[in-house]
């Protein structure tokens, strides 16, 4: 189980720096359009743009969650390793709550999505809502994970 | 609308404020607690549902201006590996090195030359912190002295242009970004004097070391060196000012000229160091819009329940003047930078206080710079300083060990604050004099 979540962990990353290099090219060719006659101005381009950077931001708040990035704020006086494990405990918790609500509305999200597409290129808008729920439960799989290891540092079962 | 809400604005913003500050003392994430802190809402008002979250989380994603984010911390990254950085470190070192406190000068000057180049101070936090704090402790400075200056002099990043508080001001609160972008030159430049004499004082004070001057034949050659490098900024500013392209799209030009002048001129580029790259602005830039959604959505339910409305009822019966409502403004953007992130803080507070500074006169410019240097100074004020957290996590120390020095540092800088604030010519020269049509 702990090698899927790494694969999936890696998949992940994989596509979110994909994300980020193509993400450059369609805002260029929207430039050069302006200036030029070899592209046409594809109308589309501002609109590729932004959901390449919907996907992005969604792919790299899902990583941030295993990898601990998403920032937080440390009013605490230095804890002990169980006491820090416990807080973590309740912290994962709240944000499985929010993975849940993701998961949950978030087909409807999707299900509201399936007869809507975009305005300029027609793409269905299923593929770019699709990131919410998606979100959610990578969250909940990259949660449990850590929620485990917490669990047997306050149980005592593994010195921190 | 909401005359038919179920909860009054006193007691929707209590809910609000109260689970929000409470997730946050458990340690969630603030992206996190302010997406968590719409929900009792949104399940006691009937006429809400938590599908609003996802409308508004995807409403702030779908915006091109944020784009810039992940263009600017991806040109830092470039400059990193593609030796645009090392040139500026050896250009600063003929230019501050044989001050007292070398290195934490140099610290500074190329904070400032970064800024003109990025408009992320996070990047600037980020990549600073390796270069410097290691190096500074080394040659004898104290550890806390050298995070703080390395996480108050990258503040100057989105104070001098380009910037990515501006791009994102001007897309919130429709004030031309032209002529915020001139307008912070001035203020970022007298900021980074206000640390180089922080800097000097102390240095006096804890004999800090001093390199050989070097020859005016060095300073030429390295400066030649860096000339593609800082012609940065003038293609920035002077492109959106010509109306060449947009602010964000600018963002991208950075990216593209960062990148040729790594592959083509420097030559230092490599494709392990481009992944690597690659993959720092994604993960950064991601954790830092995701909690901008997340907030969007707590600054649409604060709007819906009118609560910006009514709390500044009371304030405009202080009648203050435009002074007053200056030092206001500041000192809210302060408090709120404390516990916010800047661009989270612009969606929430900044579209609150513009009617405020709107009913005194203040000057939208004046308005929008006062408001994003106290901002810039956020990003290193406890709890939540994005740049004192990123330098203090580099250093491997808690929060708290920096703190010190960084409000020693702060108070010269707060002091530029209130000149800023008192002198709006400050500000408003250089756009006056390059662009008046701009200030209207």
């Amino acid at each position: 189980m702990r090698r899927l979540i790494a694969l999936c962990h890696r998949l992940l990353t994989w596509l979110m720096v994909g994300a980020v290099a193509v993400l450059i090219v369609p805002v260029t060719l929207q430039i050069v359009s302006r200036y030029t006659e070899l592209i046409p101005s594809w109308i589309w381009t501002e609109e590729l743009s932004r959901f390449l950077f919907i996907w992005m931001v969604m792919l790299g708040a899902m990583i941030g969650v295993r990898e601990g990035t998403h920032f937080d704020v440390d009013v605490w006086p230095a804890l002990s390793p169980r006491a820090n494990a416990l807080l973590k405990l309740v912290s994962s918790a709240a944000i499985f709550v929010f993975a849940l609500v993701f998961i949950w509305w978030g087909i409807d999200f999707v299900r509201f999505g399936w007869d809507q597409s975009s305005e300029l290129a027609e793409l269905p808008m299923v593929y770019i809502f699709a990131a919410w729920p998606a979100a959610g439960l990578t969250w909940a799989l990259f949660l449990g994970e850590s929620f485990v290891d917490n669990l047997r540092i306050v149980a005592g079962k593994t010195p921190a | 609308m909401s005359g038919a809400a179920v909860l009054t604005p006193s007691s929707a913003a209590l809910v609000l404020f109260g689970t929000f500050f409470a997730l946050m003392v458990v340690r969630v994430p603030v992206a996190f607690a302010l997406g968590l802190a719409c929900l009792p809402v949104l399940f006691i008002e009937p006429r809400l549902s938590p599908l609003m979250l996802f409308n508004e989380t995807f409403k702030a994603y779908n915006s091109f201006i944020l784009l810039a984010v992940p263009f600017f911390l991806l040109t830092a990254n470039l400059m990193n590996i593609g030796g645009i950085t090392d040139r500026l470190v050896r250009l600063s070192r003929t230019m501050v090195g044989h001050f007292p406190g070398a290195l934490a000068q140099i610290n500074v000057l190329l904070s400032v030359f970064f800024a003109g180049i990025s408009g992320s101070s996070t990047a600037d936090a980020a990549s600073q912190s390796k270069i410097f704090i290691e190096a500074q402790v080394k040659e004898g400075y104290g550890l806390s002295f050298s995070i703080a200056i390395t996480a108050v002099s990258a503040v100057l990043a989105v104070i001098i242009p380009p910037s990515i508080l501006m791009i994102v001001w001007g897309g919130v609160i429709s004030t031309s970004i032209g002529a915020m972008y001139l307008a912070g030159i001035l203020p970022g430049l007298l900021i980074a004097l206000a640390q180089m004499v922080t800097v000097h004082v102390y240095s006096k004070i804890y004999r800090y070391p001093v390199y050989p001057r070097a020859t005016l034949k060095e300073f030429f050659v390295s400066a030649w060196q860096s000339l593609p490098a800082l012609f940065t900024p003038f293609i920035i500013v002077g492109g959106i000012l010509l109306g060449w392209f947009t602010a964000t799209e600018s963002a991208a030009i950075a990216v593209l000229y960062a990148a040729a002048l790594s592959i083509f001129v420097y030559r230092e580029m490599d494709l392990k160091h481009l992944y690597h790259a690659f993959s720092e602005t994604g993960k950064l830039s991601a954790v830092a819009l995701f909690c901008v959604g997340t907030a969007s959505a707590f600054g649409w339910l604060l709007a819906y329940y009118q609560i910006p409305k009514a709390l500044l009822e009371n304030v405009a019966s202080w009648h203050m003047g435009i002074t007053g409502v200056g030092f206001f403004i500041a000192f809210v953007f302060l408090v709120v930078g404390c516990f916010l992130d800047a661009i989270p803080a612009i969606i929430i507070v900044g579209t609150i206080l513009q009617p405020l500074a709107a009913s005194v006169d203040m000057h939208p410019i004046h308005f929008a710079i006062i408001s994003i240097v106290a901002l810039a100074f956020g990003l290193v004020t406890p709890p939540y300083g994005l740049c004192l957290m990123i330098s203090c996590a580099v250093a491997k120390v808690p929060l708290k060990f920096a703190l010190k020095d960084t409000v020693i540092m702060l108070i010269p800088m707060l002091l530029m604050l209130a000149a800023i604030i008192l002198w709006p010519e400050i500000p408003l020269i250089l756009p006056k004099l390059i662009a008046p049509e701009l200030l209207k």
